[in-house]
């Protein structure tokens, strides 16, 4: 591993494919777009939706409601030990079938007229069934495509053109190798945004915010060569990127309790094996909405749950390998919880800032620098997709 | 008048702190920080800041397994502390404002119970 001691940024000539075109406002606001999005981009993607720590035992359940597209979820773990999703709806008159957030159940019944279904979507029973002009096989819970890749679920709700792996290309291998593969239990916060999904996004994939936005965080990983802190490099495959996150050379000294946290943290990381490890500093971001940053010790995922044009919900988690084993390692992950939750807190503030600024109308343009090119290659894939939608539409139309 | 103790017999000191700062649950922890006063932050931080290492080092040579209500609060006094220094060594005179906008990001799930 080398640690550069003059630091230099990636060039824009590596960049220049993305463009330089000032970005259209309006998608970052206006609900027409949004409604686009819904289908172009959310039907037609993988989607981060848990992890497989969520369903421990064969009979674990878990729902999720995905407002971008009016869906809720039920996520099995089945008695053959499968994952499995469907749609979270009574197939008799379409009754939303479970209620809690999760549990543990062998059967599923629906309050309406019981309608009672396996952990594998199957109708067991329903009462008077023998009235009805349908057999139990068709009354199966609707299936969503469910795929699991480094301890991750996603669904697709759309038709899924290639598999999860696929679709992630090398990424899925990176997403193997990191702790989250390994992940049992995780700490978890989250918050709404009266902010478009993009522009709260994009807040989390430029640094160039760091040292205003964060000025009791960014000191310690900012320096003279480096004072915005930008990445080492870039990296692009489909509709995903990522970014390889620079470390300051010569970080001061952790204030005492800071100290503490990390000494403590580094112990228990070393003992899962998980210090050092070669995606340590990938942070990645993969298409549409999801991120996760390797470090072992601040290992956390963020996604960004589009709600309407000006609406989203923030999910962030930091995974951990095991319970808390020593009351050492408690404290650690409570504090590095804390932290995180600290600097996640200064970017909601401003990023609301942001979309009512946006929204106004006031802009027909906004500006991306060469250290915003993660922001400019999510807006081009997403306008890509929903310029393809439009033009299928308008085809079908025609 | 009872002399019943909260804490473990060789962290006396922090005797005055455990009423306050020895809560279940790191939602519950978390908004304690952010109800608190200066005041307070200063006065539980300085008292505490510097039995940290020996109290971790007292619960782990214990275990989770061995734990009476007195280590359990010990732990809990610890959990605030880290929350509490959050202010003190980090945002410092931001703290205020900090708080009305931490406010909003829910914690919703840890190992240590939420
Ligand atoms: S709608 Fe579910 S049983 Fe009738
Ligand atoms: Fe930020």
């Amino acid at each position: 591993m080398n640690s550069p001691t003059t630091f230099t940024p990636v060039g824009q000539d590596e960049l220049d494919w993305l463009g330089t075109d000032p970005v259209p406002a309006t998608p970052y606001y206006d609900p027409e777009w949004f409604d686009l999005e819904r289908e172009a981009v959310f039907r037609r993607s993988w989607q981060q939706i848990g992890h497989v720590c969520e369903l421990p035992e064969n009979g674990s359940f878990i729902r999720r409601e995905l407002e971008v597209l009016g869906a809720s979820l039920l996520i099995t773990r089945g008695k053959d030990g499968e994952v499995r999703a469907f749609h979270n709806v009574c197939t008799h008159r379409g009754t939303l079938l479970v209620d809690e957030a999760q549990g543990k159940r062998n059967t599923f019944s629906c309050p309406y007229h019981m309608w009672t279904f396996g952990l594998d979507g199957g109708l067991i029973s329903a009462p008077d069934f023998e009235s009805f002009h349908v057999t139990k096989a068709e009354c199966a819970l609707p299936p969503v495509a469910c795929e699991v890749a480094g301890g991750l679920i996603f669904v697709h709700l759309g038709k899924p053109e290639s598999s999860l792996r696929e679709w992630l290309g090398p990424y899925a291998n990176k997403l193997d190798m990191m702790p989250v593969a390994r992940a049992t239990t995780f700490s978890e916060y989250v918050y709404d945004i009266a902010a478009n999904w993009k522009l709260t996004y994009d807040n989390f994939q430029e640094n160039y915010h760091l040292r205003f936005i964060h000025p009791s965080a960014a000191g310690p990983v900012t320096s003279p060569d480096n004072p915005f802190a930008y990445p080492t490099a870039y990296d692009f495959h489909g509709p995903h990127r990522s970014q390889r996150i620079w470390t300051k050379p010569d970080m001061p000294e952790p204030t005492p309790v800071q100290g503490m946290a990390f000494q403590r943290g580094a112990a228990c990381a070393m003992a899962d094996g998980i210090l050092g490890g070669e995606t340590a500093k990938d942070y990645l971001g993969l298409f549409p909405n999801f991120f996760l940053f390797g470090s072992p010790m601040q290992h956390f995922s963020h996604t960004v749950y589009p709600i309407a044009a000006g609406q989203s919900r923030g999910v962030i988690r930091l995974y951990w390998i095991g319970e808390d084993e020593t009351p050492s390692e408690r404290f650690a992950r409570e504090y590095f919880m804390a932290t995180a939750r600290d600097v996640h807190t200064e970017d909601r503030a401003v990023i609301e800032r942001g979309h009512k600024g946006l929204a106004s109308g006031a802009l027909e343009h906004l500006h991306f620098q060469t250290q915003e090119s993660l922001c400019r290659h999510l807006f081009n894939m997403v306008s890509e997709k929903v310029e393809a939608y439009r033009a299928e539409c308008e085809g079908v139309g025609a | 008048m009872s002399t019943q103790t909260l804490l473990p017999e060789s962290f006396q000191a922090l005797e005055p702190y455990a009423v306050g700062w020895a809560l279940g649950g790191s939602a519950v922890r978390a908004a304690r920080r952010g109800n608190s006063t200066p005041g307070e932050r200063e006065a539980f931080y300085a008292a505490a800041v510097g039995e940290l290492p020996r109290a971790l080092d007292y619960l782990d040579a214990k275990g989770f397994a061995a734990f009476d209500d007195a280590d359990e609060r010990l732990m809990n006094l610890m959990l605030s502390l880290g929350h509490v220094a959050l202010a003190v060594e980090q945002q410092k005179g931001a703290e205020t404002r900090h708080a009305r906008d931490r406010a909003h990001m829910r914690i919703t799930h840890t190992p240590a119970g939420a």
